[in-house]
């Protein structure tokens, strides 16, 4: 009652209450204590308070204190906390004049020739992609470092001019990685750190800038008379830090895993925030906690910039190729799976599908002495000794055979094997070559090794009913396949993009994931959420928040914004 | 203008707000420090009459000079708590370990949290207090760092009891601390010093789903370890030689409670994807402390005959040569195990081999092929190897029965190593380096551990450059030095370019190591990824990460 009351009186008058109340002498003993006007004794501003004059100061500024502190508390979580908020914060980044401080930084700090470039033909050609059709920029300039503290001074400008970094060295990436950023970007161009710098062949492993070449890697081990070889085979040209950016695997994942597994020993990078790391040492096991060395790989260059690595390698074993045909898919990797699960499964290295129109593309581009037949085919990679080879050879023979297929040869020759190889191997060379005038768009999902089948059945008709042509390998052992869609021009590509759109739904449907092996970048980020779930997906933000809080390493791939996308245009390059 | 936008440009919107505000504050706050200094010393010699007649003076001559004293005061006021409260924030969040107990409730809301615990999940068997329960899930008889009791123990059933669990563990600030096999050599499953939920996981022990059958599961830790655990540590064992670790891709995804009580899937059944970083591999080797792994797909590799062989050396070094020629040959090994003299002693003190072995550093190998012939061409290609490196005594297992019984001489090694030494206990510990510095750092180990007086039997997991010490000790005294020899030997193995741990784990016990190993900046990373991931600090707290002013020099907790 008292205190609806004293509400009331200070809702009904509230200035002159105020002014009544707001007064700092106490008029001592002078009020009457006998008419006690309830709560008012207790307020600092009111006459009839109780406290003497340090008391009611104290009160009085505690109480404005507090207002103070939550007013501002407000401002600040409503102005600052939004923007962290925010998916992209673009409008961090730096304006065309501060690029061009940057560029100017980074020219005063690399004075050699060729260091920086921005040449206008040359940031075209590094910010766009002739693999592939998803939108694209061109960088602002293109930096090449030839040591892990060159790259340390780069991310220090790029950090202290907020222009975004995309690290750059083989340019095999189909899903547009190495695009440049709208708003300008530094092109970190790796390929010039190619060095091998020590092999350890006691230790089977090799010390490299990531720069290298994985073929090259190979190359000189052959070379130096070391029987050891890198088992991850991607795309030819790739370099051992795109091989990492993307998770990388090839046609021997089947035998030795993909770049997941235990090929990098360690690795040596450079965190957003300038800091070089290296994630182990030498040893080939550890379980010293997480292995942060994991965290870059398949991380596309958002996470840091991977300088030097220890690769581990592994004995050259003798193999042999053979080859069978069969009357549908389906068949053939039955034939597939149940050689994978006997004891002969250690044996097969490689085994690849090549649908019949990639045979038949093969057929045409005139790369082979005598045509192939045209059917759907496994080419396999037998490993081992002689006798195993043998044995398994016999195993596998027997085992296609239960399976329908009709014929089995082996190549006659280490010649022949080589260029059957070859053959699978530039699949999208001979694709292109086999028709002329026609671009390609190559993508690849991955599922389950039972569930390919169904897979690649119904693609093929989904994509004959669009009238697409289209050829497709697979690295069946693995579940992995990938299709080269053809086409002519622009208004053939809007049905090419929606095609592979079902596809990577399909694939996800059948417990599989959007890319096997080329990776995310910007192509299949939009499939990331309905391949992992929202949790997962967050989860990998929260990774990237806290190692890159200012979004500067390869912003734009990788991680899905949370907002649906709008259709996106497909930019091209010009050709 | 170019100065001002440099610093525009260093420090950007939010980093300005953050820098220049502290830079802003600090001068003023500095201020108001004075000015309440200036005003305590003058109050004195004012008195309380001056100060109370002055206002009242302010009174008579007009109410507007009250309320500029007013205003100012409350400013002065305001920016002094502002000051103290971001002063307050920015100490917590930079220094986490002095702030340990606010981290966690209290006494009071831990039996508040288990009174939670015991409403949600009402059945008997769910939640247990029962003391003889948190004794053998605080204390472990393979570690000997001084055991701790957990608060509670809970037995969930499914990934929704345990994120049930999660959320009132949050809610309460208790740690959460995952146990399954109890198999644990580093104190991972230890109590915190505050109390803790032991969510003992191996009750969630159900094969889902199988696709595909004449297959196994090639990691092979020590018997008893689950799934979970062997996740969580980044296990391996006699067959990572031939099929990796834990880390390799024997896990396809894993189901995670997160500490924000959020379910995920890392990703989903193909065998491979290129989309993104797996964060699979994030959980393995995190040791319980990023989330709690309920399900997890594995996969299987074809099951291959094979069969064991024996062999003698004059030397350790010689064994570790033969060996890393025989790897790379390319042949079928599917294990290589080396055990030195001491070790062949004991196996024949302990009397469980039918056999006695001549008592020298010796190689355990076994073989696998798809058939016998190519078992057979194998060991004739071995056998060439090991004879050219001074190996004698090679012995083939003629049948399954003989491969058997060699390779259990070699399994039953923690056992055998006991025997050496009546009423011994034995602390095993694990480094790991690059093969070839292998021999080096056993040769340096017995010498160390040979002048000490300390027996142990040294068993190797040759072919990774992984090798396991058992180190006998008797009392308190010998513990010590024993402490001390694994201490040495860690730095060794590190030095060669090595590991703390080839597969153990860290826990508590290698956790002074890791800065040492990787580097600051590296522990710096793993320490903002669990920040990110746990800002609460609940899961597994103590263990993996070393506290910031942990040395090695510090006696292990």
């Amino acid at each position: 009652m008292v205190l609806r009351l004293s509400l009331q009186r200070c809702l009904v008058h509230p200035v002159s209450a105020l002014r009544r109340h707001m007064i700092l002498t106490r008029p001592a003993s002078t009020t009457p204590h006998s008419t006690p006007p309830g709560l008012l004794r207790y307020s600092p501003w009111s006459k009839e308070f109780l406290g003497s004059l340090k008391t009611r100061i104290f009160l009085q500024s505690a109480f404005y204190a507090v207002g103070i502190v939550t007013a501002a508390g407000l401002v600040d979580s409503y102005l600052f906390a939004s923007r962290t908020e925010l998916e992209e914060p673009v409008l961090h980044y730096a304006s065309p004049q501060g690029t061009k401080l940057a560029i100017e930084e980074l020219r005063a700090t690399f004075p050699r020739a060729n260091a920086v470039d921005t040449d206008a033909d040359t940031l075209r050609t590094y910010g766009f992609s002739e693999n592939s059709y998803h939108p694209a920029s061109p960088h602002s300039v293109v930096v090449r470092p030839t040591c892990t503290s060159d790259v340390v001074k780069i991310v220090n400008i790029s950090r202290k001019y907020r222009i975004p970094i995309t690290p750059y060295s083989g340019a095999t990436s189909l899903e547009g990685h190495t695009s440049g950023y709208p708003s300008g970007s530094i092109c970190l161009d790796m390929s010039g750190m190619d060095q091998i710098l020590q092999i350890n062949e006691a230790d089977s492993d090799l010390v490299c800038q990531s720069g290298a070449r994985w073929e090259d890697i190979n190359a000189t081990l052959k070379e130096k008379g070391i029987p050891l070889f890198f088992p991850l085979d991607p795309g030819p040209g790739a370099t051992i830090g795109g091989m990492i950016g993307t998770g990388c695997s090839g046609t021997n994942a089947v035998r030795y895993g993909t770049a997941r597994a235990e090929w990098f020993l360690n690795l040596t990078a450079v965190l957003p925030n300038g800091e070089v790391i290296k994630t182990r040492r030498r040893a080939r096991k550890s379980a010293a906690g997480f292995d942060t060395t994991k965290l870059f790989i398949g991380a596309e260059g958002t996470l840091g910039i991977v300088t030097e690595v220890t690769l581990r390698l592994t004995p050259v074993i003798p193999t042999k190729v053979a080859m069978a045909q069969f009357p549908d898919v389906e068949h053939a990797v039955s034939a597939v799976q149940e050689i994978l699960n006997t004891p002969y499964g250690p044996h097969i290295q490689c085994v690849e599908l090549l649908d019949d129109h990639m045979m038949e593309a093969i057929n045409t581009a005139g790369l082979v002495d005598h045509p192939y037949p045209v059917e759907d085919t496994l080419f396999f990679k037998i490993q081992g000794d002689p006798t195993s080879i043998k044995s398994t050879s016999k195993a596998v023979q027997d085992i296609v055979k239960k399976h329908g297929s009709s014929r089995f040869e082996f190549a006659s020759t280490d010649q022949e094997a080589e260029d059957l190889w070859q053959n699978r191997k530039y699949a999208l060379m001979s694709t292109m070559a086999a028709n002329p005038g026609t671009r390609c768009w190559t993508t690849d999902v991955c599922v389950p090794v039972s569930r390919l089948p169904q897979l690649v059945f119904e693609t093929k008709k989904d994509l004959a009913d669009s009238g697409i042509q289209s050829t497709i390998v697979g690295h069946v052992g693995d579940g992995n396949f990938h299709a080269l869609i053809l086409f002519r021009d622009d208004s053939e590509l809007q049905g090419v993009s929606d095609a592979v759109h079902r596809l990577v739904h399909r694939a996800v449907a059948l417990e599989g994931t959007c890319t096997g092996e080329h990776g995310v970048g910007v192509g299949k980020k939009e499939y990331l959420t309905d391949e992992l779930g929202e949790g997962t997906v967050e989860l990998m933000r929260v990774i990237k928040r806290a190692i890159d809080p200012l979004n500067l390493m390869n912003p734009g791939k990788l991680y899905p914004e949370r907002r649906k996308p709008k259709a996106e245009e497909f930019n091209r390059p010009s050709a | 203008m170019n100065s001002l936008f440099k610093a525009w440009g260093q420090h950007g919107h939010r980093q300005i707000y953050l820098h220049s505000g502290r830079h802003l504050l600090t001068p003023r706050s500095l201020l108001v420090h004075s000015g309440i200094a200036r005003r305590l010393h003058s109050s004195p010699s004012l008195g309380e009459h001056d100060v109370q007649s002055r206002a009242g003076a302010n009174n008579t001559s007009g109410i507007s000079s009250s309320h500029i004293l007013l205003l100012a005061t409350s400013i002065l006021s305001g920016i002094v708590g502002f000051a103290v409260a971001s002063g307050l924030e920015s100490s917590t969040s930079v220094k986490g370990g002095s702030s340990q107990d606010q981290q966690f409730g209290t006494p009071g809301d831990f039996k508040q949290a288990i009174e939670e615990l015991r409403q949600a999940f009402p059945s008997s068997d769910a939640v247990s207090t029962d003391p003889e329960d948190l004794r053998t899930h605080g204390f472990s008889d393979y570690d000997y760092r001084p055991g701790r009791l957990h608060s509670v123990v809970f037995y969930p059933a499914s990934t929704e009891d345990v994120v049930r669990m999660v959320k009132i563990a949050t809610k309460y600030k208790m740690p959460v601390i995952p146990y399954s096999g109890a198999t644990s050599l580093e104190g991972h499953i230890r109590s915190h010093a505050v109390g803790g939920i032991c969510v003992d996981i191996s009750g969630m022990d159900r094969i889902l789903e199988i696709h595909g059958i004449p297959l196994f599961f090639p990691l092979d830790p020590a018997p008893g370890a689950t799934i979970g655990g062997m996740l969580s540590t980044g296990c391996s064992g006699t067959n990572a030689v031939r099929y990796g670790t834990a880390k390799a891709e024997w896990f396809l995804n894993a189901t995670v409670v997160l500490p924000s009580g959020e379910v995920i899937k890392t990703r989903r059944r193909s065998r491979k994807s290129s989309a993104g970083f797996d964060t699979t591999k994030l959980f393995i080797g995190a040791e319980g402390t990023l989330g709690i792994v309920t399900e997890v797909t594995i996969r299987l590799a074809p099951l291959l005959p094979t069969t064991v062989a024996v062999v003698q050396f004059p030397d350790l070094r010689k064994a570790t040569e033969a060996v890393i020629e025989v790897m790379n040959q390319g042949v079928g090994i599917q294990c290589v195990e080396a055990v030195d003299d001491v070790f062949m002693a004991a196996t024949n003190k302990f009397g469980m081999s039918a056999r006695k072995w001549p008592e020298k550093d010796s190689l355990f190998l076994k073989f696998q092929g798809p058939t016998q012939a190519s078992i057979q061409e194998t060991a004739k290609i071995v056998k060439k190897i090991v004879e050219k490196h001074g190996a004698t005594g090679f012995e083939l297992a003629r049948n399954a029965k003989e491969a058997d019984d060699l390779w259990a001489d070699r399994k039953n090694a923690n056992y055998s190593g006991m025997a050496l030494l009546e009423g011994a206990k034995g602390w095993g510990t694990d480094v790991c380096v690059p093969v070839s510095k292998l021999p080096e750092l056993v040769y340096e180990t017995k010498k160390d551990l040979a002048q000490i007086g300390i027996t142990s039997t040294i068993v190797g997991h040759v072919g990774d450059g992984n090798f396991h010490a058992l180190l006998l000790f008797r009392n308190e005294k010998e513990y010590r030095i024993a402490k001390e020899a694994v201490h040495r030997m860690v730095h060794r193995a590190i030095a060669l370019d090595g590991t703390c741990t080839g597969e153990h784990g860290v826990g508590v016990g290698k956790k002074k190591y890791l800065v040492e190993e990787l580097g600051a900046g590296t522990v710096e990373l793993m320490k903002t990824i669990k920040r990110a991931i746990d800002p609460l600090g609940l899961f597994n707290p103590g263990k993996l990460y070393p506290d910031d002013d942990e040395t090695d020099n510090k006696p292990g907790v």
